[in-house]
């Protein structure tokens, strides 16, 4: 991103997928450091958003991003925060439900969110599996 | 017999005597002295030890300050957890005061969460009663306030005014009158010896035939390897605010009256003193 960085710094990203038994949503959890180890600040953060996420950003950083205690290592991440997920999920689910057509909640939450802090799902997710149905008790 | 209302004045103002001590590393230009203060067991650390910080910064240069952080035993003690909880935790059977070292070097990144200002304290006690009023009301009360009724709340705990606190939070500990308690209690169970930080699980305070789940029952129900059976030896102690509760107190008064000011229920559970 223009301004962030003089150079190209590659920085490396783990992703967790939780579920908030509060909210009842999934919950994106990440840490990010460079290649040396030196993990990024949150507001190294907050500029790696990308530029079209950056006014949502603004209008309230503390309530869309912060740094949180992973509930089961016990270490700090980096959470995107889950109170408005079920606000936009519906309105997205709503028109393929309406349809009967095929959803899988995970894929279309984490494309919508994972986006947001650079993790971009490869179209290959959206496939729907040839031996795809209700009966499926794949993994 | 005491009023309820006499155990949230008696929460409020729990106090723990600590001394802090500069770590032994941290290059000083002269000696510096223990500071002593008593912590109120409802903040968070990094809320209440301006003075600390300004006291062993007069004797250090300035570039040798970085950001501060607190340790007990060797153990780093998470700022986000409240300080009663932590005591409970990690020193409640020691004596007293609770010697806490002080560091300004070599932040652990891989066990603390950085705290650069009061904007992230706020912001994380703020999600504490967001997430609480998620699991009791669906968050309506939470959603239904103000603005200004959300920054009384954390006024109110940075200032230690207690009237100024419960005047909003009373509304976030009703519920309607047609049931008999919360949709779910905001609880979070923590133990020194697991690898896990706690245990966090839905568990409703009224029974389907509408009788009250007691603290005994959300045990049984969400850790059971934590107390002995009742004829067998009890080897932990369950703590809140420095108490061993009754295990047959219902859940849904512990959450109306010994929450924290986050509308959490913090638990400890310890070992029991062999002496």
């Amino acid at each position: 991103v223009a301004g962030v960085c003089t150079t190209e710094e590659v920085i490396r990203y783990e992703y967790h997928v939780l579920y908030s038994s509060s909210y009842q949503v999934p919950v994106l959890y990440f840490r990010a450091c460079f290649l040396d180890g030196r993990p990024l600040t949150l507001e190294e953060i907050w500029r790696s958003v990308h530029t079209c996420y950056q006014d949502r950003l603004q209008e309230g950083p503390w309530d869309t991003i912060t740094q949180q205690e992973h509930p089961i290592l016990g270490q700090p991440f980096f959470v995107l925060h889950p109170c408005r997920t079920n606000e936009f999920i519906s309105a997205v689910l709503a028109g393929p439900q309406k349809h009967h057509r095929h959803t899988n909640y995970i894929i279309l939450w984490l494309s919508t969110v994972g986006p947001v802090v650079g993790l971009n799902l490869p179209l290959s997710y959206a496939k729907v599996a040839p031996e795809q149905n209700s009966n499926t008790d794949s993994v | 017999m005491t009023d309820d209302k006499d155990v949230l004045r008696d929460v409020w103002f729990g106090r723990i005597p600590t001394c802090f001590t500069l770590y032994q590393d941290e290059i000083t230009e002269r000696e510096a002295e223990p500071y002593y203060l008593l912590l109120p067991r409802i903040s968070y650390l990094t809320l209440v030890t301006d003075k600390v910080k300004k006291h062993f910064q007069k004797v250090m240069r300035q570039e040798e300050v970085s950001e501060i952080w607190f340790e007990y035993e060797g153990t780093p003690l998470k700022w986000h957890y409240p300080i009663g909880l932590l005591f409970d935790l990690h020193a409640s059977n020691t004596a007293l005061p609770w010697s806490i070292t002080v560091h300004f070097k070599n932040f652990p990144e891989k066990d603390l969460l950085h705290c650069h200002s009061k904007d992230v304290i706020e912001a994380h006690f703020m999600a504490c009663i967001k997430e609480a009023d998620a699991l009791k009301h669906k968050s309506q009360v939470i959603n239904e306030m103000q603005k200004k009724d959300h920054k009384q709340l954390w006024m109110g705990l940075q200032n230690d005014k207690f009237e100024q606190f419960w005047a909003i939070n009373r509304k976030l500990m009703e519920y309607p009158p047609e049931d008999n308690g919360f949709r779910y209690i905001p609880f979070r169970i923590y133990q020194a010896t697991t690898e896990r930080p706690f245990i966090q699980k839905l568990f409703r305070p009224i029974a389907l035939g509408g009788q009250l789940h007691t603290l005994g029952d959300l045990l049984k129900d969400v850790c059971p390897g934590a107390i002995a059976p009742e004829d067998g030896e009890q080897k932990t102690q369950v703590m809140i605010h420095g108490i061993e509760p009754m295990l047959e107190t219902p859940i849904q008064w512990l959450s109306e009256h010994m929450s924290y000011p986050d509308n959490f229920l913090h638990i400890s559970i310890i070992p029991r003193p062999t002496d």
